[in-house]
């Protein structure tokens, strides 16, 4: 399904879930970030990371640890 | 001698200290300016003149003695809380010293402003601010790029020769790319970073200088760090291209420019080009917004969403109210890309020096409809920009973007990232660059720098 037609149902769910409100314009800036970043969301999720070995609080001022 | 706020930061400095300029004349000279050139591009949201003075008078001898500096309105001073370019920025701030605050001080500089920012850090176009947007000095009817929006245009219009940004998502390479300056963003921990309002809880912002070319960035750097960043020779640099969307669908002639700029790099190094690749990219780049804007979520609750202050923009309301329903299965899938990002990227600096790509796809987008061309279509430039912009604070390796070329008056950057703590090496193969093309592009000069007055 579209990220568009997702919008609909999951933002307004989202905001009662959370009891948040929303006027017709923040709605719409919701809508058109969902139709953003919702299909590389799902493109992430989709992802198997189960394999990926762990860099507990890593340092970011430097490289990874050689494994 | 050139108007002394022509003059780049280390001449300022140097010209101070030889008592060829007189620190408290320009001080007034750089008032003056703010006074007659910022109405046009809105970089500069408050002066304090007396505060300056004060600095000034204060100040001791150190390598920036006597120098005006523009300061982001994400760092507090001390008779100023930072307001995050918004009306409500939901944390907690006060008055303060800020780290890089403290650092300027301690080098003898003045803070002579405040910059403007794209309001709460969230955009690349500086278009959005609860001051009004900031200006491209190249065009006014453009963005300046954010969200160091106020910091690249002040320098741009030569109303300072250097000023302090904060780089979470590309937001100091933006604005240093869409107004024809050098703008480096640290290798994660190594600026000052005390005083920020998610310092100690993002793991992606750093601050860093916004000049006209590497040698003041260097200056203005190694004020920053804390350390000096010493210059050196490079010779036989292997730089690293890629052939995908962050290299490829790029307008042609930002695309032809910054190809150029590799070619001479590669030319005045005596160095050589070599593919890479990067397979995460894609994934790192929403990964970098996911864990940037979790991170910020801390202050964030349902009962503050519903009190916003209504002058925060509908697009800030929108978007702090979308954060709260991005799944958490997908931040922690985004910490997993990062270890991924910087595995990869370890390996790929074992085989190459620095990494070349634009800074972003297309010149600066107009104001009022911030969207760019690119050959796979219509995009928004925040949509844009990231793909290029979000790797380096994923994570944490330095990038520079460096001026080469300009279109339709505006002007173009190319970035040049390196591994964790090789930012010397990237402000030297930056000045290489600007040796290769003559100094052509860090010299220009926009319309809004070159009217007379003050």
């Amino acid at each position: 399904m579209e990220a568009s037609g997702t919008a609909d149902d999951f933002i307004p769910a989202a905001l009662a879930a959370f009891g948040v409100e929303a006027d017709e314009i923040e709605l719409a800036v919701m809508r058109a970030a969902h139709e953003v970043f919702w299909p590389p969301i799902l493109e992430l999720l989709s992802l198997d990371t189960g394999g990926v070995a762990p860099e507990p609080a890593p340092d970011l001022s430097q490289a990874p640890p050689r494994r | 001698m050139s108007e002394p706020l022509d003059l780049s930061l280390r001449e300022q400095a140097a010209a101070i200290a030889a008592g060829e300029i007189d620190a408290a004349e320009l001080l007034e000279a750089a008032l003056a300016r703010i006074e007659d050139r910022n109405p046009a591009i809105n970089a500069v949201v408050e002066t304090f003149p007396e505060h300056s003075r004060e600095m000034l008078a204060a100040a001791p001898a150190g390598p920036l003695h006597g120098v005006p500096v523009v300061v982001k309105d994400e760092w507090p001073l001390p008779w100023r809380a930072q307001r995050f370019g918004a009306a409500d920025m939901l944390a907690q701030t006060a008055p303060g010293e800020s780290g890089p605050y403290r650092a300027l001080r301690d080098a003898g500089a003045v803070v002579v402003g405040v910059g403007n920012m794209h309001e709460l850090g969230s955009g690349s176009t500086g278009n959005v601010s609860v001051y009004g947007p900031a200006r491209n000095p190249w065009n006014p009817e453009r963005c300046p790029g954010g969200s160091s929006s106020g910091p690249a245009a002040a320098v741009a219009a030569r109303l300072v020769a250097g000023a302090v940004g904060a780089d979470g998502v590309g937001s100091i390479r933006y604005p240093a790319t869409y107004c024809g300056l050098t703008g480096l963003k640290p290798t994660f921990g190594r600026s000052a970073m005390e005083g920020h309002h998610m310092a100690g809880v993002s793991t992606t912002i750093v601050s860093g200088p916004l000049c006209a070319d590497a040698g003041d960035c260097r200056l203005l750097g190694s004020v920053l760090y804390g350390e000096e960043l010493r210059a050196g020779e490079v010779s036989g640099l292997r730089i690293g291209v890629i052939e995908n969307e962050v290299s490829e669908d790029v307008a042609l002639p930002v695309r032809e420019a910054c190809e150029k700029a590799i070619e001479d790099l590669r030319a005045a190094t005596d160095g050589d080009v070599r593919k890479i690749e990067l397979p995460e990219l894609a994934a790192a780049t929403l990964a970098t917004v996911l864990i940037a804007n979790s991170e910020s979520l801390g202050s964030v609750t349902p009962e503050r969403l519903n009190s916003l202050d209504p002058e925060l923009s509908p697009l800030g309301r929108g978007l702090l109210k979308y954060r709260l329903m991005l799944p958490a299965a997908a931040t922690v899938k985004a910490h997993q890309v990062r270890t991924l990002a910087r595995q990869r990227l370890a390996g790929v600096f074992a085989e190459v020096d620095v990494i070349a790509w634009p800074t972003v796809p297309a010149v600066a987008p107009p104001l009022e409809a911030p969207l760019v061309e690119l050959p796979s279509g219509t995009l928004t430039a925040d949509a844009a920009n990231v793909r290029g912009g979000a790797l380096a604070n994923l994570t944490g390796i330095p990038a520079i973007s460096v001026p080469v070329g300009s279109c339709e008056g505006l002007p173009v950057g190319l970035q040049l990232q390196a591994a964790w703590g090789r930012d010397e090496l990237l402000l030297d193969a930056a000045e290489a660059l600007e040796g290769a093309n003559g100094r052509r592009w860090v010299e220009a000069a926009p319309p809004a720098a070159a009217k007379s007055g003050a």
